[in-house]
């Protein structure tokens, strides 16, 4: 108890020293005159991650360019829209830019620049078809990405012009559902859809951009009045020089020098994002693993719970088992992240609510096939124990498990590759594994049928690593 | 001295009223066979004297000790009782020679060198000394429940129940099974046996019970029940068996 203490205090001195130690880094950085300057994650072409996996866009090019031209630094971090803008607010950093609008509601707690870029939603339709303009949408299906400006848009004017609305949760979806021809055009905003051509899809914009917003650098409001006025001056040369529009023609003009210089072969795909791939791959095993873990041991105590010879916890077992084998993984998944601090008020790391998604679905799947295989050993066998004298524990573990075990071995391999498969359900929450690392690659190379491919075939590998590693288990407790 | 004393037992599973008010002793080294049409209550009874079944109602006191009484351990009068069931109920994970040591081990009755030794006793005294090692998936159905009286037996017991032992055999097997149990009756157990072997309850029986509708109707030697029986339904249960 007592070294446990000490441990602790330990632990909450180091964590102290660490935070001094950073706000002190962050003080000299200010004496050197580097701007701490925050930004998205991925939001291609304004920012996101390259080949080599450095941060570059629009946003990027332009806060560097800037800085070159009134002869200051910038350090960039790439630490999402939501924590750059409140970091901004502390004060921890200097200044937001992430193709972030300029609204009256923002306008009130920031101050921002000059517009940097004029923004709008378009319509994109397949290359060399028929359809032109928005009037030739009358009874057909138009495609959207979930939560976009284009979304937003699209279902403004849809019944004024007759069109029926079909909502993908990723772009590459939504351009593919174009392409085969499902949905006669889509929406989206104009760099976005720019730049997702420029990479070789093969679609067209054909109306003005609609429903224009601004762009703008923001700073908390009355604070780095001078860094404003520096970006605002260096915002106005780079205009008047033809830089500015160099850097955004390079992001979005199909004639642009960036295009075809990134490999989009198989081969290519795979060698540029190999480092990428593997740490999806090791997060997805290590999830699998953990959670399987996990799973297997709540899954046994509520089986057996379930065959205890009382009703309580016969009841208990099936409760637990008809809650969450009811609940869709995808709701559970979300209802653990985002709904349980919203209770307590204590954030979950992903990674930890993963695990208990996964611990209480596919454990309560273990736990009626556990109950079930237990259950279905002849109940003479618990008879004949027990007349023997054995108490109810020891003929279980003696006859009945035995038993029972052995005839569940291969629902318990079955549930071990659906939980590796499940897993990949678990990138809704933000989890970096397999399938989310499939997904950022594509928002940044677009190449959907081709990343997914190699996402499936590697779950696939995994997949047969397990079974065959499972079998050569079952035939050893065969033995 | 008596061994089993059953008062007033009442059984009921629901609405289905199983066992009416039976009363039923067994006296040391009494060898008793309970016979009666198919769904009378035989089982039922016999099931209730080692609490595989819970009585409604009634009093069931094993050598004194009253097992519907909540305080007494029934382990440890189950020890003193072996079963041999219809069906066998050899346990399926383990060989012959484990079945047998499962329970004099496991509740520290002796230790494995002493359980191993009894166990190739009792295999002989069942006539199997060859298949200690053997799975029992590889027995025949009699080899079977000689193995199970061997297993019944490994605790000592010194009260025997039988629910129609050879009712699942083939019949050229049901010979070997019913001279194991002869053996055990001459030795002295106390012995109940549910049956329909007529030839073994004249020869072997000391008693016989006719049980119907879950009522004891008449109870008596062997004789008495197949020479002079007086109760008309026993009388017409005898011309449908014999
Ligand atoms: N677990 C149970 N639940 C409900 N009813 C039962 C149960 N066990 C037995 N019974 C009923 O009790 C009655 C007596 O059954 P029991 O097994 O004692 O008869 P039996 O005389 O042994 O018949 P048999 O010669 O066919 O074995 C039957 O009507 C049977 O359906
Ligand atoms: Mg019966």
């Amino acid at each position: 108890m007592k070294k446990l203490k000490v441990f602790f205090n330990a632990m909450v001195i180091a964590l102290f020293a660490l935070l001094i130690g950073a706000g002190f880094s962050t003080q000299t950085a200010h004496a050197e005159k580097t701007y701490q300057i925050g930004t998205d994650v991925t939001f291609p072409p304004f920012e996101f991650a390259n080949n080599q996996n450095k941060y570059v866009g629009i946003d990027i090019d332009l806060m560097k360019a800037i800085a070159k031209d009134q002869g200051f630094k910038v350090n960039i971090k790439p630490i999402g829209f939501n924590a750059a803008v409140q970091a901004t607010q502390s004060g921890q950093i200097d200044g937001v830019i992430a193709g972030m609008n300029i609204t009256p509601e923002r306008a009130q707690t920031f101050d921002f620049s000059k517009p940097y870029y004029k923004s709008g939603v378009v319509m994109a339709v397949k290359q060399g078809g028929s359809v032109k303009d928005l009037n030739q949408l009358r009874g057909k299906k138009v495609a959207v990405k979930t939560g976009t400006s284009g979304a937003a848009y699209a279902n403004s004017i849809k019944n004024k012009y007759g069109f029926k609305v079909v909502t993908f949760d990723d772009s590459s979806n939504m351009y593919q559902d174009v392409l085969t021809g499902n949905s006669a055009a889509c929406f989206e905003d104009e760099p976005v859809m720019k730049y997702s051509i420029k990479q070789g899809t093969k679609l067209a914009i054909v109306t003005k951009p609609a429903d224009s917003g601004s762009y703008g650098f923001a700073v908390d409001k009355g604070k780095n009045k001078v860094l404003l006025a520096k970006f605002n001056k260096g915002l106005a040369n780079l205009q008047k020089n033809g830089e500015y529009k160099k850097i955004v023609d390079h992001y979005l003009e199909s004639k642009g020098t960036n295009a075809g210089s990134s490999d989009h072969t198989f081969w290519g795909i795979l060698k540029q994002n190999k480092g990428f791939l593997w740490n999806g791959f090791l997060q997805t095993l290590w999830l699998s693993i953990v959670s399987i873990f996990f799973a297997t041991l709540f899954g046994v105590i509520v089986g057996l719970l379930g065959v205890l010879p009382y009703k309580f916890f016969q009841g208990l077992s099936s409760t637990i088992i008809y809650i969450f084998r009811g609940l869709p993984l995808l709701v559970l998944a979300l209802f653990i992240y985002t709904g349980i601090p919203t209770l307590t008020g204590t954030k979950i790391p992903a990674f930890i609510a993963g695990v208990v998604t996964l611990m209480f679905n596919e454990g309560a799947y273990i736990a009626a096939f556990v109950r079930g295989g237990i259950n279905s050993v002849d109940s003479g066998q618990m008879e004949a124990a027990r007349s023997l004298g054995l108490p109810f524990s020891k003929s279980m573990f003696k006859v009945i498990l035995p038993q029972g075990i052995k005839l569940i071995i291969p629902s318990f391999i079955n549930q071990f590759i659906i939980t590796l498969k499940d897993t990949s359900i678990l990138s809704i929450i933000g989890i970096l594994e397999l399938t989310q690392t499939g997904k950022i690659i594509i928002a940044r190379n677009l190449e959907g049928f081709k990343v997914w491919t190699i996402v499936a075939l590697i779950y696939l590998i995994v997949i047969t690593l397990l079974t065959w590693l499972s079998k050569w288990g079952e035939r050893r407790t065969r033995l | 001295m008596i061994k089993v004393d059953v008062k007033n037992l009442v059984k009921n599973y629901g609405s289905n009223h199983v066992l009416k008010n039976v009363d039923f002793q067994v006296q040391k080294n009494e060898v008793v066979v309970i016979i009666g049409p198919s769904g009378s209550g035989k089982s039922t009874l016999l099931r209730t004297l080692n609490k595989l079944e819970e009585p409604t109602s009634g009093s069931v006191v094993i050598d004194g000790k009253d097992i519907a009484d909540p305080k007494t351990d029934i382990n440890k009068v189950r020890e003193n009782i072996g079963m041999v069931f219809q069906h066998f109920n050899l346990f399926n994970n383990l060989s012959v020679g484990d079945n047998i040591m499962l329970a004099p081990v496991e509740l520290k009755k002796e230790n494995k060198a002493e359980a191993v030794k009894q166990a190739q006793e009792l295999l002989k005294i069942v006539n199997l000394s060859q298949k200690f090692d053997a799975k029992v998936q590889s027995l025949s159905g009699g080899q079977k429940q000689r193995i199970a009286i061997a297993r019944a037996l490994a605790m000592n017991p010194d009260i025997m129940l039988f629910d129609e032992p050879t009712s699942a055999l083939d019949p050229e097997m049901v010979g070997d099974v019913l001279q194991v149990m002869k053996r055990l009756a001459k030795d002295g157990m106390t012995m109940v046996v549910v049956t329909h072997e007529m030839g073994f309850a004249r020869e072997v029986a000391d008693r016989v019970v006719f049980v119907d509708e879950g009522k004891i109707l008449e109870s008596g030697t062997p004789e008495d029940i197949f020479e002079h029986p007086k109760n008309p339904r026993l009388q017409s249960f005898l011309e449908k068996v014999l």
